[in-house]
């Protein structure tokens, strides 16, 4: 403990839906180091998004420790972890439905700022240009409602604010899933971009083992809230050895030529 | 928008009735200065014999149509303050019922069917006749009854919109729970919320005047039931001193309906539900 960014010791949480428990994460444990990109992979309901929550501690865990910058991250409360979250940031899949619908890009951008005291009421409108500008975007489009921007646009401006508060974590949701391809490789570019200039460490949830294989350095493969194996990303998807990363590289036709590509 | 909104006669015929008012609330000052319970001429008159008194006077000689015209200023004040106080008060008490949940919803929640179960003019008689008899108490009286409602649609809103992924984002960013509940949950929970306000203001002008029937509007004002009231003692002889206010409050609460009527329509056009 202490060398990791973060690290995740057999985190456990279960829902109940009809009398039934589910796992949604089962004895998890992992851990990111500081600039890494950890990416977490797996079919539909095997536990992504749960995992995501827990760590952002938007529910709360059964059983389990997570260590986050050296501290326990599920001992702060109130105050203490609301100043604490800095740190620790998150980009939804759906951009629209992450925004508050009558909110404008400005205040959007102005809440972090605003919140974590991070500049005064005067220097706001310029430091929301200036993020505006690091996700490649038009500082003119603060006046915008998020409603009025395009998808990528939007997208963008989530990792403007995720990246207002200098967070050394950014946990990604399907962030690029629901982004067309050309768009999509823009923001992943911009992502990895951040990551080399801020130090920036991700967890990259995704069900895209392409994406996954490009973009992360390690994958954790999730089934029904169990981790089934972990590795090297593109030594795990190029042989997987469990039956699900098997069945995963089996589902995603795009991952031949995009080998391909990278061979070239 | 608001061509929409005036597409449905009932909407014309609703705003057209509350310009009426309005114009008619604004204009009493000016066009009838000085106290309307002033004696303005010889005791019952009836109407449209003496020009100068078009509705004529009432049993203490005080010109009727002044009392009408000052009468619609207190009924549509009571009417728009207790439906924005009620709907203030049942927004933050439903807001915070649903944001908060466990105990605090239990408690909240059980607090409004405490107020719903007591008939809601019952409420603002027992308010009155205790704190005693002004504008701003009858306000308050009709308010206190008046607000389980929004509270209760305020609540449901919020129970869905908690779970948004935009107040998770909320919290994500480190905005404290009761910035999140009022600034980014409440403003999107008021749409059908708002939608009951035309009941609002039509329950609690009925209120205002039946509190004034009975004697417990602010002596200070004329207020429709007030004038009801008075002409009651002369029915037989002179209908017409308890009828021209009844036909004002009708129009009134009628012309608030269609207006109430017209908008929720318009809004249901807007969303593509008719």
């Amino acid at each position: 403990m202490g060398k990791h960014l973060l690290t995740v010791e057999s985190l456990s949480k279960r829902f109940h839906s009809g009398g039934r428990a589910v796992a949604a994460a089962d004895a998890l444990s992992f851990h990111i180091d500081a600039a890494e990109t950890l990416a977490l992979a797996g079919p539909s309901g095997s536990g992504k998004s749960t995992v995501a929550r827990l760590l952002l501690r938007l529910i709360e865990p059964d059983a389990g420790s997570i260590a986050f910058e050296g501290d326990d991250w599920l001992a702060l409360q109130g105050n203490a972890l609301r100043a604490r979250r800095a740190r620790m940031q998150m980009v939804f899949q759906d951009p629209l439905a992450a925004f508050n619908p009558r909110a404008t890009v400005a205040r959007v951008l102005d809440d972090p700022l605003r919140i974590r005291r991070i500049a005064p009421r005067s220097e706001r409108p310029a430091r929301i240009a200036e993020l505006l500008e690091r996700v490649g975007l038009s500082p003119n489009l603060a006046g915008r409602t998020v409603h009025e921007v395009s998808g990528g646009q939007r997208q963008r401006v989530a990792i403007a604010r995720a990246i207002a508060t200098k967070p050394s974590l950014i946990v990604l949701d399907e962030a690029v899933s629901a982004l067309d391809v050309s768009v999509r490789g823009k923001i992943l570019e911009l992502l990895a971009d951040l990551q080399r200039t801020d130090g920036i460490a991700y967890l990259f949830i995704s069900h895209d083992l392409g994406l996954v294989r490009a973009f992360a350095h390690r994958v954790a493969i999730l089934d029904g809230g169990r981790l089934t194996e972990e590795g090297d990303a593109r030594a795990v998807i190029d042989a997987p050895r469990s039956a699900v990363g098997k069945a995963l590289v089996a589902a995603t036709p795009r991952l031949h030529r995009l080998t391909g590509q990278d061979a070239s | 928008m608001r061509r929409r909104f005036l597409q449905t006669p009932e909407a014309v015929a609703g705003t057209a009735i509350l310009v009426l008012l309005a114009a008619m609330a604004l204009a009493a000052p000016l066009l009838f200065p000085g106290d309307p319970l002033r004696i303005a001429g010889p005791a019952l008159t009836p109407p449209f014999q003496d020009w100068a008194l078009p509705l004529g006077t009432d049993r203490l000689g005080r010109d009727v149509l002044a009392e009408l015209f000052h009468g619609a200023r207190t009924s549509l004040v009571v009417g728009l303050a207790a439906a924005a106080a009620s709907l203030a008060v049942g927004a933050v008490i439903g807001t915070l019922a649903g944001f908060a949940g466990g105990l605090a919803d239990e408690a909240l929640m059980r607090l409004t069917d405490a107020f719903q179960t007591v008939p809601g003019f019952l409420l603002a008689l027992a308010f009155v006749s205790i704190v005693g008899p002004s504008l701003s108490v009858v306000v308050a009286a009709i308010a206190l009854s008046a607000w389980t409602g929004p509270a209760r649609i305020a609540r449901a809103e919020v129970l869905s919109i908690r779970e948004r992924d935009f107040v998770a984002g909320a919290r994500v960013v480190g905005m404290h729970p009761l910035e999140i509940a009022f600034r980014e949950v409440l403003p999107n929970a008021l749409p059908p919320v708002l939608a009951l306000s035309s009941i609002i203001v039509a329950q609690a002008i009925l209120i205002e005047a039946a509190l004034s029937f009975l004697g417990l509007g602010d002596p200070n004002r004329v207020t429709w039931g007030g004038m009801v009231a008075e002409g009651r003692t002369v029915l037989r002889t002179a209908p017409f001193l308890s009828i021209v206010p009844g036909i004002a409050l009708v129009v009134t609460v009628l012309g608030v309906y269609l207006a109430g009527e017209g908008a929720v329509e318009g809004a249901a056009v807007r969303k593509g539900l008719s």
